[in-house]
């Protein structure tokens, strides 16, 4: 993961390398051209030697024959061996357009060494005169010689032309090439460095936009960098982070809702309580009174009126009892048959409830009062304003893991915006008939004891009638959750 | 406006690197070639045809072919030479090349002392062939192996017959001939006079001149002024004919004069065609070439020895000016 040191390394070293290859390559062309002038000079220079010694020996010989000493003679034999290596020089110039030359240049040599011989010799031998002779040919050779390298300097003058000026135009290219090599790989290089700045700061500037966002609490935004070095480590890490947030973001969120709801429902008990208390005004006293009533009804022979009482002091007691308790369904179903009883006899043959339960499912807990606020309501709407009363069913059904309630009615109906103000729990009860809870509180008590929104739905009819579904869990998913909340 | 930015730069990458290219191309890439190396055989025989009268249009045609044969036998071959029969200059040519230990030489006559001293004394030293051409120099005068070229006494011979078809047997006839004395002048003079000795009528006037302009000039209105009665020219040395016709050209008509010579001077040919010489006696010179170096050739590789001493004549014919146009 050092993506950027390695980019860094790259790009210096693509620097390093052009630059290298131009230096080489510079190198080497130099080193070519310099032998190329070496080359050409070294023939001048030995077409040069060839006329230097030659006069050299010449003046020798001159110099022994007028005055034949020991240092002459060595100085005469050191310019022969000169000459002779000046000639194995020059043989090495040879080509295809001055072989003629050159060969008949080497035999000029030749005889002019040989000359000088004979003129030795001839000296040795006393014959001055043949050896004089022999000097002054020996001195035209020499002319002839210089004359010679004149003439083949020329000719090679002539014969590399061509060459020498294809040197000049080489190096006139070459120049061009240096300006040329220059500018492209000033724009390269400038266009690499652009492009790897971008490779670096481009992740760095989508990072720093990204941390803006987030600064501003926008935590919802993905983090995305597109790179594959620390930058994008960074971003990932960076991501993760913003998804820890977010999430305990929400869960905290979650936690305020859950307390909110909480409170609500502690709201909504504390109301029903104190209805229950303006209604338990004493209870004791109502409980005995009833009691007594009931007895008194009874020993006078009145058994209706007796039964009758009964229901009442068991409805206040259930009514006092269970409010803020969980009940099972069978002490719901219970209740509304001792509130039945006391409506019976109020609506007589007005009123008439049918009973359709599952025994299975009573033994489902649901918040108590709740059933009874919803038929006390049916026998409001329903019965109580009709001349020829009403009919009310009660079914509890087996619905796969749930159970299923209908408190059905024939009465007049819902309007369905008061409907829809029901289920959304906004309605607020005006008509003080009911026993106490109203309709509204059974359904958020409803909501909170399951945790579901669904559970109550209400189907109405204008003239038809109403019928009321609730759907509760068999086993309560909430309870644990409930039991959380009541910590 | 980013899209458009990138592909100009991109353009101007690819210009760039074209130009570089391209320059790369050039500095790298020489295309001028230094000289084959040497290609000649050790043992091909280099041979030197020197000349006195280099850039005229007698001898470039010797060397035409002579180089042409030396081509074919495989003997490189260079022409050397003096220009305008500077004879120092030749000479001097004629040692270096002997110094130079050439394998053979060919080189045009000179009838001088020094130049047989060079032939007969120097080469001989070296051991080194020299066949004359073109003019000859004795055998026994300059050691040569042979002569190539023209049979000078039957050109001599030619000439003065031609001149004796056109004028008649009857005149007055000058001779001119350059006071060197050349080998090949008198042979041609002997065959002038062996001519025209048979005709008793003609009287033939011999004169001699120095071969620079000024002195032919001089010397011809000197000849004008004695002999005014005279029909005739004959340019022994073919070079003095020029100078010779513009002096009489200047005293007159050149038409009436009956005026000959050979084709070996710079100025033959153009004379002719200008009809002011009425004729010439025309050699072979590139054959003269070829002989020469096929001679030379087969003495050096020891075909034919020795070789015919007394040389081997090229093809002489007589041009008359009427024949040109």
């Amino acid at each position: 993961m050092n993506r950027i040191q390695k980019k860094i390394w790259m790009l210096a070293s693509v620097v390093l390398i052009i630059m290298a290859i131009i230096w080489i390559a510079l190198t080497y062309y130099n080193q070519k051209t310099q032998n190329q002038y070496n080359d050409i000079l070294q023939r001048y220079l030995s077409m040069n030697e060839v006329t230097s010694t030659s006069q050299k020996m010449v003046t020798d010989l001159n110099n022994y024959l007028l005055e034949p000493s020991e240092n002459h003679m060595d100085n005469l034999d050191k310019s022969k061996d000169k000459l002779n290596m000046a000639k194995l020089e020059i043989g090495k110039l040879r080509n295809s357009e001055n072989e003629f030359a050159l060969m008949n240049y080497m035999n000029l040599i030749d005889s002019l060494i040989e000359t000088t011989d004979r003129s030795l010799m001839f000296y040795a031998e006393s014959d001055t005169e043949t050896s004089n002779k022999e000097f002054t040919e020996a001195t035209r050779l020499s002319k002839y010689i210089s004359e010679m390298t004149l003439t083949l300097i020329d000719t090679e003058l002539k014969t590399y032309d061509v060459f020498y000026r294809g040197i000049i135009d080489q190096s006139g290219e070459f120049k061009k090439l240096g300006i040329w090599l220059m500018l492209l790989i000033t724009l390269l290089l400038l266009v690499i460095t652009y492009w790897f700045s971008l490779s670096i700061t481009r992740p760095v500037q989508q990072l720093t936009r990204a941390a803006n966002e987030l600064s501003a609490g926008k935590f919802d935004k993905e983090i995305k960098v597109d790179s594959n070095d620390e930058i994008s480590f960074l971003a990932q890490t960076f991501n993760r982070m913003r998804i820890n947030i977010n999430n305990l973001f929400q869960e905290i969120q979650q936690k305020a809702q859950l307390e909110h709801e909480l409170q609500q429902s502690k709201l909504l008990l504390q109301e029903s309580q104190l209805k229950n208390l303006q209604s338990q005004i004493n209870p004791h006293f109502l409980f005995n009174t009833l009691n007594t009533l009931s007895k008194k009804a009874y020993l006078e022979g009145s058994k209706e009126t007796s039964d009758l009482l009964v229901s009442v002091a068991g409805l206040l007691r259930y009514n006092l009892k269970w409010l803020d308790k969980s009940v099972t369904l069978q002490d719901e179903v219970m209740v509304i048959q001792q509130y039945m009883n006391i409506q019976k006899a109020r609506f007589t043959d007005r009123l008439t409830l049918h009973l359709e339960i599952d025994q299975s499912c009573l033994e489902v807990q649901i918040p108590g009062l709740t059933l009874q606020p919803i038929i006390e309501n049916a026998v409001i709407y329903a019965v109580e304003p009709r001349e020829d009363g009403g009919q009310i069913w009660l079914r509890i059904k087996d619905d796969d893991n749930m159970v299923r309630i209908e408190v059905e009615d024939d009465g007049p109906g819902i309007p369905e915006n008061i409907r829809l103000q029901i289920l959304d729990g906004e309605l607020v009860e005006t008509n003080s008939a009911s026993t106490g809870i109203g309709f509204t509180n059974v359904v958020k008590r409803l909501r909170l004891f399951y945790g579901l929104e669904n559970v109550m739905d209400i189907q109405s009819d204008i003239g038809v009638g109403t019928t009321v579904v609730i759907r509760i869990p068999k086993t309560r998913g909430i309870e644990q959750h409930a039991q959380t909340l009541d910590r | 406006m980013r899209k458009a930015g990138l592909i100009f730069l991109i353009f101007i990458c690819i210009f760039l690197s074209y130009l570089t290219f391209i320059t790369a191309q050039k500095a790298f890439q020489s295309d001028w070639k230094l000289p084959a190396a040497s290609t000649q055989k050790e043992d091909s025989f280099r041979i030197v045809l020197i000349t006195q009268e280099l850039d005229t249009p007698f001898w470039d045609k010797v060397g035409k072919g002579a180089e042409q044969q030396a081509q074919k036998s495989g003997a490189s071959l260079e022409v050397w030479g003096s220009y305008g029969k500077n004879q120092d200059d030749f000479l001097k040519k004629l040692e270096v090349a002997i110094q130079s230990k050439v394998d053979g030489i060919i080189v045009q006559g000179l009838d001088t002392d020094r130049f047989k001293e060079l032939t007969k004394v120097k080469a001989a030293f070296y051991g080194i062939p020299i066949i004359t051409v073109g003019n000859d120099v004795p055998k026994a005068e300059s050691l040569r192996k042979t002569y190539v070229g023209s049979n000078q006494h039957l050109a001599g011979m030619m000439i003065a017959k031609l001149m004796l078809s056109d004028m008649g047997q009857e005149g007055q006839v000058i001779l001119l001939s350059d006071s060197q004395k050349e080998h090949y002048q008198e042979q041609r003079l002997s065959g002038i006079k062996e001519v025209l000795q048979s005709f008793p009528n003609i009287k033939s006037i011999y004169a001699e001149t120095p071969e620079t302009r000024e002195q032919v000039i001089a010397k011809t209105r000197d000849l004008l002024n004695q002999y005014p009665d005279a029909d005739g020219f004959i340019a022994v040395n073919a070079n003095t004919a020029g100078a010779m016709i513009q002096e009489i050209g200047r005293r007159g008509q050149v038409e009436p004069y009956f005026i000959y010579s050979f084709d070996d001077g710079s100025e033959s040919m153009t004379l002719l065609n200008q009809k002011k010489l009425d004729g010439v006696i025309e050699q072979s010179p590139e054959m003269m070439g070829r002989k020469s170096v096929d001679v030379l050739m087969q003495w050096l590789k020891n075909e034919t020895v020795p070789l015919d001493a007394d040389g081997y004549s090229s093809e002489i014919r007589m041009i008359k000016a009427m024949d040109e146009r």
